[in-house]
């Protein structure tokens, strides 16, 4: 073979390995870019079907929808509570508002234990800070979490940050698991055969089911043969609560943030008298504002035979406007809360929730076959 | 080469398939249902045939001069289909298990001194309590029916079965139930069928006589 004919075999063979290489390298792209958009289809089918599966709070149990509500709004709140259903039962916001110009929000739900409150405060803390937040002391009774179902009315409902990644592991029982909580379809998927058109009407949609947080009930229903407490083996409150109390209040002072406790005045659960001791010791020691409401019915005007729908647990709307008329005279008054309904952008965001507020309410008696 | 890497792909997207469908269709497992409405109870099975049904007497004999507890010579009626084989607790010749079905032993107790029902935050059903001559019935509710959760012993009026009652001393106690476990919280608990039998105490005097489920635990 000539030298020239050598010269081009080499060159042949080089350009067919250079061309095999870039044939390799081209497939290992096209495999990776498959693989790629395999993956992609397979997690956007997912993410849609989980979308559909999780449950929407906006019919039957609309109070898992509170915590997610918080994030639309313009978060400037000068009072912010933080509770269980006593604080988002009983306390309206409209009318601390209206009466007094506070601009105050409600991070409530279902059975909100006192760890979950001490995370939403500082989820909320990411946004905002308040000058004065409100705790209901109830949830001291609770050291663990009591129903996988409450812990995701609260958790599930959470934007992801640190502190909802905190409070998931501060409430998982021992059956839960993190990852249910990262993937809710992991514990959604059997609701599969119960969906209903709101499931899929409410996929990347919500409606709104609270007022700044307060969830309206216009019915009555008077409280009678409330009964007593049983008698407990031990009324101490639990390590856990009482170190995230601490936690709570060490977060304010280190904020600037005004604690306030609040025992609402719901007849039941029962307020034990060796929890009142505890609680006021501690309120004492720490010089907070306490303001247990089951003491001052007189002040408030609480009616139980007609501020209540269900028998005493919890306020209506009636028992909750006293209750904040009460309270905003408090946070106006004693502590300086200012009074913005001077301020033309917060007034008529106000205008818009007032009116909502006002509709629901006409509604809610019409449905219940009520006059004002 | 090309077809190695066709088959890897198809053996790829068929395996992350295969994982949604198992998602969807539940993995066969046996899982708590969360549902729209969020209800997260386990349903308890307590349909069991009613049955003649005994009080737990053990040794001795109930203390017959009390009320609430079966006499010697009456043989008391388990309404509701008895489903536990713990500790029962008889009024008026009805025996009262924990987990029973509610319905048919309230009809038997007949009208209560008081009742009061709570709902949860949130759930729909309700925690009811019925209130009679010297003791409590709680129930709780699962699908369409009730079960009772608790019976608390109110005043000295109504006994255990063992013939324990409020007033009672540790040592009267401990003689009729030396299966009890005292507690770090210094309640004594004898747990047996899948519920507890709770007494607390002051002063080594028994203060609180509670029967509960487990069931809600």
């Amino acid at each position: 073979m000539s030298e020239n004919e050598r010269n081009a075999e080499s060159a042949a063979e080089k350009a067919r390995s250079e061309d095999s290489t870039e044939s390799v390298e081209n497939k290992k792209y096209r495999a990776w870019l498959r693989g790629i958009v395999s993956a992609l289809i397979v997690f956007t089918s997912l993410y849609l079907l989980q979308r559909l599966l999780v449950p929407k709070y906006v019919d039957d149990v609309v109070e898992g929808a509170f915590i997610a509500e918080y994030y639309g709004e313009e978060k400037d709140f000068d009072v912010i509570f933080i509770g269980d259903c006593e604080v988002y039962e009983n306390f309206s916001p409209a009318v601390l508002w209206e009466q007094y110009g506070i601009n105050s929000y409600i991070r409530g739900s279902a059975q909100q234990y006192i760890w979950q409150s001490y995370y939403l405060l500082e989820d909320t803390l990411r946004y905002e800070t308040p000058e004065v937040v409100v705790f209901n002391v109830l949830s001291l009774q609770y050291d663990k979490a009591q129903r996988e179902a409450y812990n995701r009315m609260t958790l599930e409902g959470m934007e992801w940050s640190p502190a909802k990644v905190k409070s998931i592991l501060a409430s998982m029982s021992e059956e839960e698991h993190f990852l249910d909580y990262v993937f809710p379809i992991l514990r959604y998927h059997t609701r599969w055969s119960g969906l209903s058109g709101t499931d899929l009407e409410y996929m990347f949609d919500t409606k709104p089911v609270s007022h700044n947080g307060y969830y309206m009930r216009v019915d009555v229903k008077a409280a009678r043969d409330v009964p007593k407490g049983r008698i407990l083996a031990d009324y101490g409150f639990g390590e856990k609560p009482l170190e995230y109390l601490d936690r709570m209040r060490e977060l304010c002072a280190k904020k600037g943030i005004e604690l306030v406790l609040i025992k609402a005045p719901s007849l039941y659960p029962y307020w034990y008298p060796e929890w009142e001791e505890q609680v006021e010791a501690y309120a004492s020691a720490h010089e907070l504002r306490y303001v247990n409401f089951l003491e001052l019915q007189e002040e408030t005007g609480i009616d139980y035979s007609t501020d209540t729908y269900d028998g005493g647990l919890h306020m209506n709307l009636s028992g909750a406007e006293k209750l904040s008329v009460y309270f905003g005279r408090i946070l106006s008054g004693e502590m300086g809360v200012p009074d913005r309904r001077g301020e033309t952008e917060l007034s008529l965001s106000w205008e818009e929730k007032l009116a909502a507020y006002e509709a629901e309410k006409q509604e809610q008696y019409r449905y219940y076959g009520m006059k004002q | 080469m090309k077809k190695v890497h066709k088959k890897i792909s198809k053996k790829c997207a068929a395996a992350l398939l295969a994982a949604a469908m198992l998602l969807v269709t539940g993995c066969g497992q046996a899982e708590k249902t969360i549902e729209g409405s969020v209800e997260n109870i386990q349903p308890v099975d307590i349909t069991s045939e009613t049955e003649s049904g005994q009080t737990e007497n053990g040794d001795s004999k109930p203390d017959t001069d009390r009320g609430g507890a079966a006499g010697p010579d009456q043989g008391p009626e388990t309404a509701g289909g008895a489903a536990s084989d713990g500790y029962l607790f008889t009024a008026d010749g009805v025996s009262i298990a924990m987990d029973a079905d509610a319905a048919p032993i309230l009809e038997r107790l007949g009208e209560p001194v008081s009742y009061f029902e709570a709902a949860s935050c949130a759930f729909e059903g309700l925690d009811k309590m019925y209130t009679y001559q010297g003791f409590e019935v709680d129930t709780y509710p699962t699908g369409e029916k009730d079960y009772i959760s608790t019976v608390i012993l109110k005043d000295d009026s109504v006994a255990t079965g063992e013939g324990i009652a409020i007033g009672d001393s540790l040592e009267k106690l401990q003689q009729a139930y030396p299966e009890g476990k005292l507690q770090e919280n210094g309640m004594i608990v004898c747990e047996k069928g899948g519920m507890k039998l709770c007494f607390i105490l002051e002063n080594d005097e028994v203060k609180s006589i509670e029967y509960r489920s487990m069931a809600l635990e």
